[in-house]
């Protein structure tokens, strides 16, 4: 049981080597030619590019891990219940209309992630039925999907509505380090403080009662999960688009693995959830059909047949 | 409202110029010989004295042709400074959003379409009016071939051949041994090697890299850097994850030897007589 956070961390190690010097061959011929041009194409875009993949995708691992064990809900996560897209809208939002820098797109895809998971909390409360919660999550999201649209829409680049296909499908192609230094430390002390609930949230799975009574403090409990998880996927999402699926499906892979208990899934999921996507973001850079797909189309390639089996499971 | 339509417009004919140089290589029909074919009547020394234009391209070639007072409406691109370099010529015209419904009103006696915009010239013949559609360019002949049908249509044969006189004289002769070159635009959106806007590049003595799907990584612009990178400028300082590429810190960490130079975006969109200009600017700028 607690080998798996081990096992996930070494198989984290060489996807990330691999993403690194990928297309060793290319990486090779430059270095022969100009080493610091070689050496600019590793520390300006594969270190932010993969640095990214491993902290976007644990950030979403770890966000869905929590938001399944807070809302004691299996199908709770970032991506299907609305904070993502909010995330969209919000940095779509700071950056188009009050002409911000990086940081103000940062705080809008954190605000709007933010303002996205309060306002599911208050249409299905803290602990409703699989159907409010779902129903209120799918209409948030596709009322924030909606909005990214319309605002780009409404945006006055004539490039908006290329933009719109990076907002909601993501892509960590062409990252810069400036945008690792923003995400990086806003993901990772939300996310410390996320790992600190396990044993919160493995009450809090008893009931709120029995929770209260072993000593949680609930609503505290709610707040620290609901603003972290939104911090922390706005931040994903102001540089690197809404990916789909990821928060959503890899709790329930790991969960079995730990004894379902909703406290011991965060850490494997969140490293797996850096694996899934690390893995991803290789994946769409072999070209198909001379064509490279984008994030977020591989990752809901991969997670809406899971979904479709947990909705077959759960009947 | 106005700002909608004008924005939507506005990506919906880049997208129409994007694709129509994308797609050069494909397609290569012979030029038609357009205005025998496109006005309903055999062409009238009549001089029409109310044009409209609907579409970005022909508002360029018809505000750098029309005598004082011929026309009536442009499209809104056509007035927008961002757009284009003769919005300025636009002051005091209506403006419609490239649609026929909006200038059925002011009753024009010659409309001018782009072909890249099927629906708008059959609607305006179903209506009546006399019709001028001018294809997207593929060729430097072609450019000139557009000029003399829109100059003609506007019995404005001696503009259309002062224009490509004027336009000649810009390009002046092909240099011989050109230097790799790249264009990019946000998001490295590039162009077609064999395409126009490469044979108007090559007449600045730029040959322009082959690049697969019309878009450029950063990986790809590192690891073969151009000796010329052209950086076009379209709506500079807007914010859009496009425009926010250009700025990534790896462009500017490109080697020393790699010669950058900023072109006006605006010229390249219709890649008519108005790049020949820009052509000539760039070609004493490239280091050879």
């Amino acid at each position: 049981m607690t080998r798996l956070p081990a096992v996930l961390a070494l198989a984290l190690l060489p996807l990330v080597l691999a993403s690194l010097f990928w297309d060793p061959a290319m990486l090779r011929a430059v270095a022969e030619r100009d080493p610091a041009l070689a050496r600019t194409i590793l520390m300006e875009l594969r270190l932010p590019r993969t640095a990214l993949a491993v902290l976007i995708g644990g950030a979403l691992g770890l966000g869905g891990a929590a938001m399944q064990g807070l809302l004691r809900n299996a199908l709770a996560s970032p991506d299907v219940l609305g904070p993502s897209t909010g995330a969209s809208l919000g940095a779509v939002f700071a950056g188009y209309f009050l002409g911000g820098g990086v940081l103000a797109v940062a705080a809008g895809g954190m605000a709007g992630a933010l303002v996205a998971l309060a306002l599911l909390l208050a249409l299905a409360g803290p602990a409703a039925g699989t159907a409010t919660l779902v129903l209120a999550g799918v209409a948030i999201s596709a009322l924030a999907g909606a909005l990214v649209n319309l605002a780009l829409s409404l945006a006055p680049s004539p490039y908006a509505l290329y933009d719109v296909m990076f907002w909601l499908l993501g892509s960590l192609a062409d990252r810069s380090l400036p945008q690792l230094g923003i995400a990086a430390p806003i993901i990772l002390v939300a996310g410390a403080l996320l790992l600190r609930q396990a044993r919160s949230l493995d009450s809090l799975a008893l009931g709120e009662d029995v929770a209260e009574t072993l000593g949680v403090d609930v609503a505290r409990l709610r707040w620290t999960v609901v603003v972290a998880t939104g911090v922390m996927v706005g931040a994903g999402v102001a540089v690197a688009g809404s990916i789909g699926f990821v928060g959503l499906v890899v709790p329930h892979l790991v969960r079995p693995l730990v004894g379902n208990r909703p406290g011991a899934t965060l850490l494997p999921a969140m490293l797996a959830g850096a694996v899934l996507l690390v893995a991803a973001d290789m994946a769409v850079r072999v070209p198909v059909n001379g064509q490279e797909l984008k994030l977020g189309v591989l990752t809901a390639l991969l997670g809406a047949p899971f979904f479709l089996w947990l909705v077959v499971k759960g009947r | 409202m106005k700002r909608v339509a004008a924005s939507g417009l506005a990506a919906a004919t880049l997208l129409v110029a994007v694709s129509a140089v994308a797609s050069l290589p494909t397609l290569a029909p012979k030029p038609p010989p357009a205005l025998a074919l496109d006005l309903p009547a055999p062409p009238a020394p009549v001089r029409p004295r109310r044009v409209a234009s609907l579409n970005l391209c022909t508002d360029e070639l018809a505000l750098l042709l029309a005598a004082p007072g011929q026309l009536v409406s442009i499209s809104r691109l056509g007035a927008e400074p961002r757009e284009t370099p003769v919005a300025t010529r636009a002051r005091g015209l209506a403006r419609n959003r490239g649609r026929v419904t909006d200038i059925v009103a002011l009753q024009p006696d010659l409309v001018l379409t782009s072909a890249g915009d099927a629906s708008a010239a059959t609607a305006a013949r179903r209506l009546g009016f006399a019709v001028v559609n001018v294809v997207q360019p593929r060729s430097l002949a072609e450019v000139s071939a557009n000029i003399r049908q829109v100059a003609r249509a506007l019995d404005r044969a001696a503009a259309g051949e002062a224009l490509i006189a004027r336009m000649l004289a810009d390009l002046g002769p092909r240099p011989s041994a050109p230097v790799p070159a790249l264009i990019i635009g946000g998001g490295g959106q590039t162009i077609a090697a064999d395409g126009l806007s490469a044979q108007w590049l090559r007449h600045a003595g730029l040959q322009q890299q082959r690049v697969t799907r019309g878009q450029v990584d950063l990986e790809r612009l590192l690891s073969d850097p151009p000796q010329v990178l052209v950086i076009s400028r379209y709506y500079p300082g807007q914010m859009s994850a496009n425009q926010n590429w250009l700025a990534h810190p790896a462009i500017a960490a490109l080697p020393a030897a790699v010669q950058r130079i900023e072109t006006d975006g605006r010229v390249w969109t219709c890649g008519g007589p108005l790049v020949a200009a820009e052509v000539a600017r760039l070609r004493a700028l490239v280091r050879r």
